[in-house]
C-alpha cells in the first residue's frame, strides 16, 4: 500500500496554518528546519494576475533517490504504508555524508537539525498520529480543508489522478505519491 | 472539572479545551496538552465534519507565545531612559504603593480627570480584562479616557447612521445562497472575519458563486477565489459605487419598489449622484478619472450587481480606516438597498460589521460598571452621531497622544499626568508613532499591563506582568459571527508573579481600602455571566459541561439574515433609525451640520490623498492592512509565526523599476512623519502607486531616527475620520532603495 497527500490549490490560501501545526506537533524550531515549507507562484501583469501555492512536505516517493543514495540505509521506505522514515540512529550527519539525499531530492525535502553535523529529519506522515488512528496534522488543521491523504488508489478514486500543477513538476525518477487538484493559470503569461 | 485528564499521572498529562481572546475575528476551540505546567502542543476542534471551527495558524503556535522566553514574570521599576527598556524587578507591593502614591497624588493635585486610562481589545475576555480596573478607577473618583474603536469606528458609525442596528451580517452558510459576491476590501482570508468564514467562502465559489474583488491590493481571498480583481485607488470606493449608483438609475436598474417601501432619502442621494445638487453628474468616467479604475469596468460592474439575484456587496471596516471612510461604508450600502439585496437570503446589507446577534461579543456579559465621576454632567451622548459631542469629554483614541502633549490649550478636556495602558500597544498601533513616542515621554507617571515588553511598555515607570490566556479561567466569543459562545480554561500556573488585570484591579483596591470590591470568587463571577446573560442564561443549562468542552454550539434552523424581519414585516419591525427606515438621508446629521459627515453619502476628497499636492514629494499612497501572522502586533514575538510571512512592502513592479528596487532589496520608505526600513517584495499584486505595509511590526527606532522594525505607523496620521475613524489608511510615502554602509 501507498500513502500519498492530497492538495486542493484551489483551496490553498497559503495561510502555513499546516506548517505551524507541523512545528508543534514534531517540536521543530523555527527558521532552521520546516517539515512542510509553502512555495508561492504568481504569474501575469496588474489587473490579469495568477496567485497560487504549493506545499512542499514529503511526498513519500513511490521510488524514493532518498532511500537509494543513503549510505548507511538510514532512510527506509515502510513496506506497509509506503512512507519514507529516517532511522536516525544510523545518519551520519550532513558534513559528513555530503547531503546525498537532499541532492537527489526533486523537491528539496531532507532538513537538517540545526548544528555541527545536523542529522537530517523530515515529515514522517505523522505515523505516530497515523498509528493511534488519527489525521496527519497538516491535513486537520488546514482551514479551508484543503488537504486530504489516504492509500493512493483511494484518493485517485476520489480526487482523479492529476500529478501537476503550478510549483508542481512530477518526477517520472522518484514517483511522488501526490494528487493535486491543480488551480488552472487564468491569465496570459 | 474543566480539563479531561487523559492520564493519571501529570508525565502523563492533561487536555484542556480552551480558546483565545485575542483582538481577531475568529474564536477557535482549542485543546492544549499540558504536562509539567507545560503546553506541549495543540490540537484543534474535534467536532464532527463539517463542524469544525478550524483555528488558524496564529493560535496553533500559541505555546510559544505563552511560555515565550521574553514574558514579564514579575513588576518592573524603570531604571534607565524613557524608551530605552532598562528596568529592575520589584515586589509587587512596592508596585502597587508606588502607584497608589501616585495615583493620589494626581488626584490631589491636579484632579481625577489628569487621571487617562488607554484601553483596548488585546484581552477579550469577560472577567480578566480591564473592566474591573475602570471600575475601581470610577470608585476613586474618576478618569479620562478615548473615545473611538481603532478598528471599526467608521463602520460603526455608518451602519448606525443608515440602519441604526451593528447587526449588519448573515450567518455565513448563507454565502451560499449568493450567485455573485463582491469582495470589496474584504480579506477574509487574512482577517478571519469569524472562524471558518474563508472556508464558507469557498464553499458558495465552488457552489458557481461568482466573486469579484475590489482593492487596491489582490487580497489572499481574492488571489484564490476571484474571478475579476478590479484594482482601486486608496480613498476612491466611494466614487466608483456613487458611479454605480448612476449607471443604475440612469438604466432603471435600481429595486425602487424597495427603495420606496424601506428608505428615505433616496431622491437626495439621487439629486447628488446625477448633478441635480452641485452640477456634476457623477458618471463612471468621473469615477473613472477619481479611482483609475476604467469607465466600462464601472458600467459592467453596476449593470452586474443589478441584475444578481441575489448578489451580496461585502465591505469592510478596513477601507473605512481611512480620511472619510464612513462615507464608502454608506455608500456600499446605499447600494444594497438600490438592488434590493437587504433583509435576502444571499442578499447582503453591507456595512462592514458582518455581525449577528447571536453570540456576538458586544453582548457579552462582564463587570457591572460603575459611572465615571469625571465624565457626569453635560449633554447626553447616547445615540449620537455628532462626533464632537462624544469628544467633549473623551478624547479621540487616535488624538490621545497629541491629547497629551496639549492637553486643554489643545482644546482637550483634560491635562493628563498619569496614564495607564492596558490591553494595548497603543505607541505601536496608533497613527504617528514618533510622535507618540515624545508624548510618553512627557507624561509624569505612566503604569502598562503587558506580557511583553512592547515598544508602548518600554517608556513605562512601572510595568505589571499580566497572565497569558493559558493562565486564567474566563468567557470569550467570537467577534461579530457565533453562533457559538466559548470559555477560556486554565491550562497552566500563572507564569512567575503575573496576575491578571482583573487581580491586579482586585490588589489595588485593597490598597486603595475599597472595601467589598471583589464579592465574587473567578467561578461565582463566570456562573453568573453564563446565567444572567440574556442569551446564555436560556441556552446553557449545564454550566459544568460547558466549562469542560469549552464552546456550546448553537444550532440554527436557518441561516441568519440582517434585517430579515425588518424586511418582511415593516410595520411592525421598523429599522432603529428615527424614521424607522434605511436611512439615505439623515436627518440627524442634517441638524448636526457638519461638512464632513454629510446628511447623504457622497466621495468626498481628503488630505494624503491622491489628489494632494502633497503627492509631488510623497506620490506613493500607503496602505496598512491586517497582518497575518500575528494579531496585529500581539503575538510579534513568535519566530513560528514570523517565518511564515516575511514583514516586507508590497510594490508593484513599475514602481519597484521606476527607483531601482528589485525583489527583497530593502527599501526606506518614508515620509515627513518617519521613516523606516523593510525588504521590499515587488509583486503584481498591488496596483501601480501604492505601497502596502501590514501593521503590528515593532516600532525600533535607530539612532538616525530610522525605524528598523518596520512599524507602519511612523508613516500614519494620527487623525480621525468625520465619523471617527482612526485614519491609519490615508497617507502619502515615497520609497527609495536603502544602500546602507555604502
Amino acid at each position: 500500500m501507498q500513502t500519498a497527500f492530497y492538495l486542493d490549490q484551489t483551496r490553498c490560501t497559503g495561510c502555513a496554518t499546516c506548517q505551524v501545526a507541523c512545528k508543534d506537533w514534531n517540536d521543530l524550531p523555527a527558521w532552521t528546519e520546516n517539515w512542510i515549507r509553502i512555495d508561492y507562484i504568481e504569474k501575469g501583469v496588474c489587473p490579469e494576475v495568477y496567485a497560487t501555492y504549493m506545499l512542499v512536505p514529503c511526498y513519500h516517493c513511490i521510488d524514493p533517490a532518498c532511500v537509494k543514495v543513503c549510505p548507511t540505509d538510514a532512510l527506509i521506505k515502510l513496506e506497509e504504508n509506503g512512507i519514507v522514515v529516517v532511522n536516525r540512529e544510523l545518519c551520519i550527519g550532513r558534513e559528513e555524508c555530503g547531503e546525498k539525499c537532499l541532492k537527489v531530492c526533486p523537491y528539496d525535502v531532507p532538513q537538517f537539525e540545526a548544528g555541527e553535523n545536523g542529522k537530517m529529519r523530515k515529515c514522517d506522515f505523522c505515523l505516530s498520529r497515523q498509528q493511534v488512528g488519527k489525521v496527519p496534522i497538516c491535513v486537520e488543521s488546514c482551514p479551508t480543508r484543503a488537504m486530504d491523504f489516504g492509500p493512493m488508489e483511494e484518493l485517485e478514486k476520489k480526487y482523479g489522478s492529476n500529478q501537476t500543477a503550478e510549483g508542481f513538476e512530477y518526477s517520472e525518477r522518484t514517483k511522488p505519491a501526490f494528487i493535486i487538484k491543480p488551480k488552472p493559470v487564468t491569465v496570459k503569461v | 472539572m474543566n480539563s479531561e485528564t487523559t492520564g493519571t499521572s501529570e508525565e502523563q498529562g492533561k487536555v484542556v479545551r480552551t480558546t483565545s481572546a485575542f483582538d481577531c475575528g475568529g474564536r477557535c476551540p482549542l485543546r492544549l496538552k499540558v504536562i509539567n505546567g507545560e503546553i506541549v502542543n495543540i490540537e484543534g476542534d474535534d467536532a464532527p465534519e463539517p463542524e469544525q471551527l478550524r483555528a488558524c495558524l496564529r493560535c496553533r503556535a500559541l505555546r510559544k507565545y505563552v511560555h515565550h522566553p521574553d514574558r514579564l514574570l514579575y513588576p518592573l521599576r524603570r531604571v534607565g531612559e524613557k524608551g530605552k527598556g532598562e528596568f529592575e524587578r520589584i515586589s509587587w507591593d512596592e508596585a502597587l504603593d508606588t502607584i497608589v502614591e501616585k495615583l493620589t497624588h494626581v488626584k490631589e493635585t491636579y484632579g481625577n480627570e489628569s487621571i487617562f486610562m488607554a484601553l483596548s481589545g488585546g484581552y477579550l475576555g469577560a472577567l480578566h480584562g480591564a473592566g474591573g480596573l475602570v471600575k475601581l478607577m470610577s470608585l476613586f473618583g474618576g478618569y479620562s479616557t478615548h473615545y473611538g474603536n481603532v478598528s471599526s469606528e467608521g463602520a460603526v458609525w455608518a451602519v448606525l447612521t443608515q440602519y441604526g442596528s451593528v447587526m449588519v451580517g448573515h450567518s455565513r452558510e448563507d454565502l451560499m445562497n449568493s450567485k455573485l459576491i463582491i469582495l470589496w476590501g474584504w480579506d477574509p482570508a487574512r482577517m478571519i472575519s469569524g472562524t471558518n468564514t474563508m472556508y464558507h467562502l469557498i464553499k458558495a465559489k465552488e457552489n458557481g458563486a461568482k466573486v469579484i474583488c475590489i482593492d487596491p491590493r489582490f487580497n489572499d481571498s481574492g488571489s484564490l477565489l476571484a474571478d475579476q480583481w478590479i484594482p482601486v485607488r486608496p480613498g476612491t470606493d466611494a466614487a466608483m459605487m456613487v458611479a454605480m449608483a448612476n449607471v443604475m438609475i440612469k438604466e432603471n436598474l435600481q429595486d425602487q419598489p424597495f427603495l420606496d417601501k424601506y428608505t428615505v432619502g433616496f431622491d437626495k442621494f439621487k439629486d447628488y449622484v446625477m448633478g441635480d445638487e452641485d452640477g456634476v453628474e457623477k458618471t463612471p468616467a468621473w469615477a473613472a478619472e477619481i479611482s483609475g479604475v476604467p469607465e466600462q469596468v464601472i458600467i459592467d460592474l453596476a449593470r452586474e450587481y443589478a441584475a444578481a439575484d441575489p448578489g451580496t456587496l461585502m465591505d469592510c471596516q478596513g477601507p473605512a480606516r481611512s480620511a472619510t471612510g464612513e462615507q464608502y461604508i454608506r455608500c456600499a450600502m446605499t447600494l444594497c438597498a438600490m438592488t434590493g439585496n437587504i433583509g435576502k437570503a444571499g442578499g447582503g446589507a453591507g456595512g462592514g460589521l458582518m455581525g449577528i446577534p447571536v453570540g456576538h461579543m458586544f453582548r457579552s456579559s462582564g463587570i457591572p460598571p460603575v459611572k465615571n465621576p469625571a465624565e457626569a454632567g453635560g449633554k447626553s451622548v447616547r445615540g449620537t452621531l455628532d462626533l464632537n459631542l462624544r469628544l467633549q469629554k473623551r478624547m479621540h483614541t487616535n488624538k490621545m497622544f497629541d491629547a497629551i502633549l496639549k492637553g486643554k490649550a489643545g482644546g482637550y478636556p483634560a491635562d493628563i499626568k498619569l496614564a495607564w495602558f492596558v490591553a494595548n500597544n497603543y505607541l505601536n498601533q496608533l497613527g504617528n508613532t514618533n510622535k507618540n513616542a515624545e508624548a510618553l515621554k512627557s507624561l509624569d507617571f505612566m503604569i502598562i499591563s503587558e506580557l511583553f515588553m512592547t515598544p508602548t511598555a518600554r517608556y513605562a515607570d512601572i510595568i505589571l506582568p499580566v497572565t497569558s490566556i493559558a493562565e486564567k479561567n474566563d468567557l470569550t466569543r467570537p467577534w461579530p459571527s457565533g453562533p457559538y459562545y466559548t470559555a477560556i480554561n486554565k491550562a497552566i500556573e500563572p507564569l512567575g508573579e503575573c496576575k491578571s488585570d482583573w487581580e491586579i484591579a482586585c490588589a489595588l483596591a485593597e490598597k486603595l481600602g475599597v472595601e467589598d470590591f471583589n464579592p465574587y470568587t473567578e467561578s461565582e463571577w463566570l456562573k453568573m455571566f453564563v446565567e444572567l446573560n440574556p442569551e446564555t442564561g436560556p441556552q446553557i443549562k449545564d454550566n459544568d459541561k460547558f466549562r469542560e468542552e469549552g464552546i456550546h454550539r448553537v444550532d440554527l434552523p436557518e441561516p441568519i439574515i440582517a434585517f430579515k424581519k425588518e424586511i418582511e414585516d415593516p410595520e411592525n419591525n421598523p429599522f432603529s433609525t428615527p424614521s424607522g427606515k434605511i436611512e439615505i438621508f439623515s436627518q440627524r446629521l442634517s441638524d448636526s451640520d457638519n461638512p464632513l459627515t454629510p446628511p447623504i453619502p457622497k466621495y468626498m476628497s481628503a488630505k494624503e490623498d491622491h489628489t494632494d499636492p502633497l503627492t509631488k514629494t510623497y506620490p506613493l499612497q500607503l496602505l496598512t492592512p491586517h497582518p497575518r501572522n500575528r494579531i496585529h502586533s500581539e503575538m510579534y514575538k513568535v519566530d513560528w509565526l514570523k517565518e511564515t510571512h516575511p514583514h516586507t512592502a508590497w510594490i508593484n513592479p513599475k514602481d519597484a523599476a521606476a527607483r531601482g528596487i528589485k525583489n527583497n532589496d530593502e527599501v526606506y520608505v518614508f515620509n515627513g512623519r518617519g521613516k523606516l526600513i523593510i525588504p521590499a517584495f515587488v509583486t503584481e499584486k498591488i496596483v501601480n502607486g501604492v505601497v502596502a505595509i501590514f501593521e503590528g511590526a515593532w516600532y525600533d527606532p535607530d539612532e538616525n531616527g530610522v525605524c528598523r522594525g518596520g512599524c507602519v505607523n511612523v508613516l500614519t496620521l494620527d487623525e480621525h475620520s468625520g465619523g471617527g475613524a482612526s485614519v491609519l489608511k490615508t497617507a502619502l510615502v515615497e520609497v527609495e532603495p536603502a544602500r546602507e554602509g555604502e
